[in-house]
């Protein structure tokens, strides 16, 4: 019998498990989680805020008085009249002028040129994500060996690592979204652990001590996400080279 | 009240600040019940409330009118709060809480008895729950708060944070693993 683990047992307790009906017949089966649940369910019971200080129905009256001071009125947008004729002869004219241009390179290049092999678009998109997530994949790597040094460096050695785990969050998500799509669990996973690691150190306060990034090194594994993310670069590298090789193939 | 407050916002965008009184007063609560929940301080409740409107102001102009305006205002104080708490953080040098001792806790919790030792047991808990909610850090504080005392569900937490569902999620499990931690010995000498 697969006991429950502790995680699942916290989303089954605030009803967020996919398999609910199956925890529910595992717990009416096991003692010994039922047992764990219930101490887990008294815990989260007595955990609750102190009563909410009542505020007045002024409130909002207080609290628009204390700030309205330090607000500038927004500049109410100005209606333009776009069809203003001498502007508007200068735009059509450089925009004839540039599709003159544009139409004239066309047909010069289908009467002097002729490409053996014409790019596949996906190929090129391809080649682009690769280096793009390489690029993503090294600024990550060299912040996680600074993050694993960091503790032995002093107090003030976050400072850029945290302007930098800033920057690199932004770009992850948009990466994990697209392994997610792009349906590659290795990669979705080893961005997904690094996302909470940077979340970690972007969000801790200023003034990062060793303790802190201790606790981070060991609450989540940055030695082991290191080597993931190494050993992705090494997959993601091989398969920018392979790229390369054809592309250079196709054009010989 | 979703058109209307768009209504206020056209207003206000449209250089009448007064407007912007309007949508403070409707939701200056229900923000103050939230920034109390995560900070547990009055005045710094009150610090969230003004900090969000006036933020909320500023970025004004980047509202879209598709979002609801409230959840884009809890949003923000979500944001104040976690800059409340990290800066709290940062000024305090020394452990607020002192490490625990399940030893002295069963100690304390097995010489009481019935009675009033009820009420000296709660308070040890508060005490222990106060200590052990200052050890999450901000983000497990937030994502733990708007889990268990607001009933938000993951994907509303992760909106808020601006992170992913899947750390929102491992952000409430560490956060319920450390109060288990701090708490759970004192609960089940209870």
């Amino acid at each position: 019998m697969k006991h429950l683990t502790e995680a699942e047992m916290i989303e089954h307790y605030y009803s967020e498990d996919f398999y609910r009906a199956e925890a529910e017949r595992h717990l009416q089966a096991c003692k010994q989680c039922a047992q764990s649940y219930e101490e887990l369910g008294k815990l989260l019971g007595c955990l609750r805020t102190p009563d909410i200080p009542i505020r007045n129905s002024e409130y909002g009256i207080q609290v628009w008085q204390s700030i309205q001071g330090a607000l500038r009125p927004y500049e109410p947008k100005r209606k333009r009249s776009f069809f203003h004729w001498p502007q508007f002869a200068y735009v059509a004219a450089c925009m004839l002028l540039l599709a003159g241009a544009f139409w004239g390179g066309r047909m010069w290049e289908h009467a002097h040129t002729k490409s053996l092999v014409a790019d596949n678009p996906q190929q090129t998109k391809e080649r682009v994500v690769l280096f793009v997530l390489d690029n993503h994949l090294d600024r990550s790597e060299r912040l996680l060996v600074q993050l694993n040094h960091a503790g032995a460096e002093g107090e003030n050695a976050d400072l850029p690592l945290q302007a930098e785990a800033k920057q690199l969050l932004s770009d992850n998500q948009l990466y994990r979204q697209s392994a997610a799509r792009a349906n590659d669990p290795l990669l979705n996973a080893a961005l997904d652990h690094l996302e909470r690691v940077l979340l970690e150190v972007a969000n801790s306060p200023n003034g990062l001590s060793s303790a802190d990034i201790a606790r981070i090194q060991q609450e989540m594994n940055t030695q082991g996400l290191l080597f993931q993310i190494r050993v992705l670069r090494t997959k993601v590298s091989e398969q920018k080279t392979n790229a390369q090789a054809v592309r250079k193939g196709a054009n010989i | 009240m979703g058109n209307d407050d768009y209504a206020l916002i056209r207003s206000v965008l449209a250089g009448e600040k007064d407007a912007y009184g309007l949508l403070v007063e409707r939701h200056s609560q229900s923000v103050f019940r939230v920034a109390f929940r995560i900070t547990e301080n009055e005045a710094d409740a009150d610090e969230v409330v003004q900090e969000t409107f006036l933020r909320g102001y500023r970025k004004l102009d980047g509202f879209d009118a598709r979002s609801n305006f409230r959840t884009w205002i809890y949003r923000i104080a979500m944001n104040c709060a976690l800059d409340v708490l990290n800066k709290q953080k940062a000024q305090t040098a020394a452990p607020i809480a002192e490490e625990y001792d399940s030893e002295q806790a069963a100690v304390q919790v097995v010489d009481h008895t019935a009675g009033p030792d009820r009420l000296l047991l709660s308070q040890e808990i508060e005490v222990r729950r106060q200590a052990a909610m200052e050890k999450l850090t901000p983000t497990e504080r937030i994502a733990f708060v708007m889990r268990h005392m607001e009933d938000r569900s993951t994907e509303e937490i992760a909106r808020a944070l601006g992170v992913a569902p899947n750390s929102a999620k491992q952000a409430v499990f560490r956060a319920v693993q450390k109060l288990r931690q701090s708490l759970a010995p004192l609960w089940v000498k209870s």
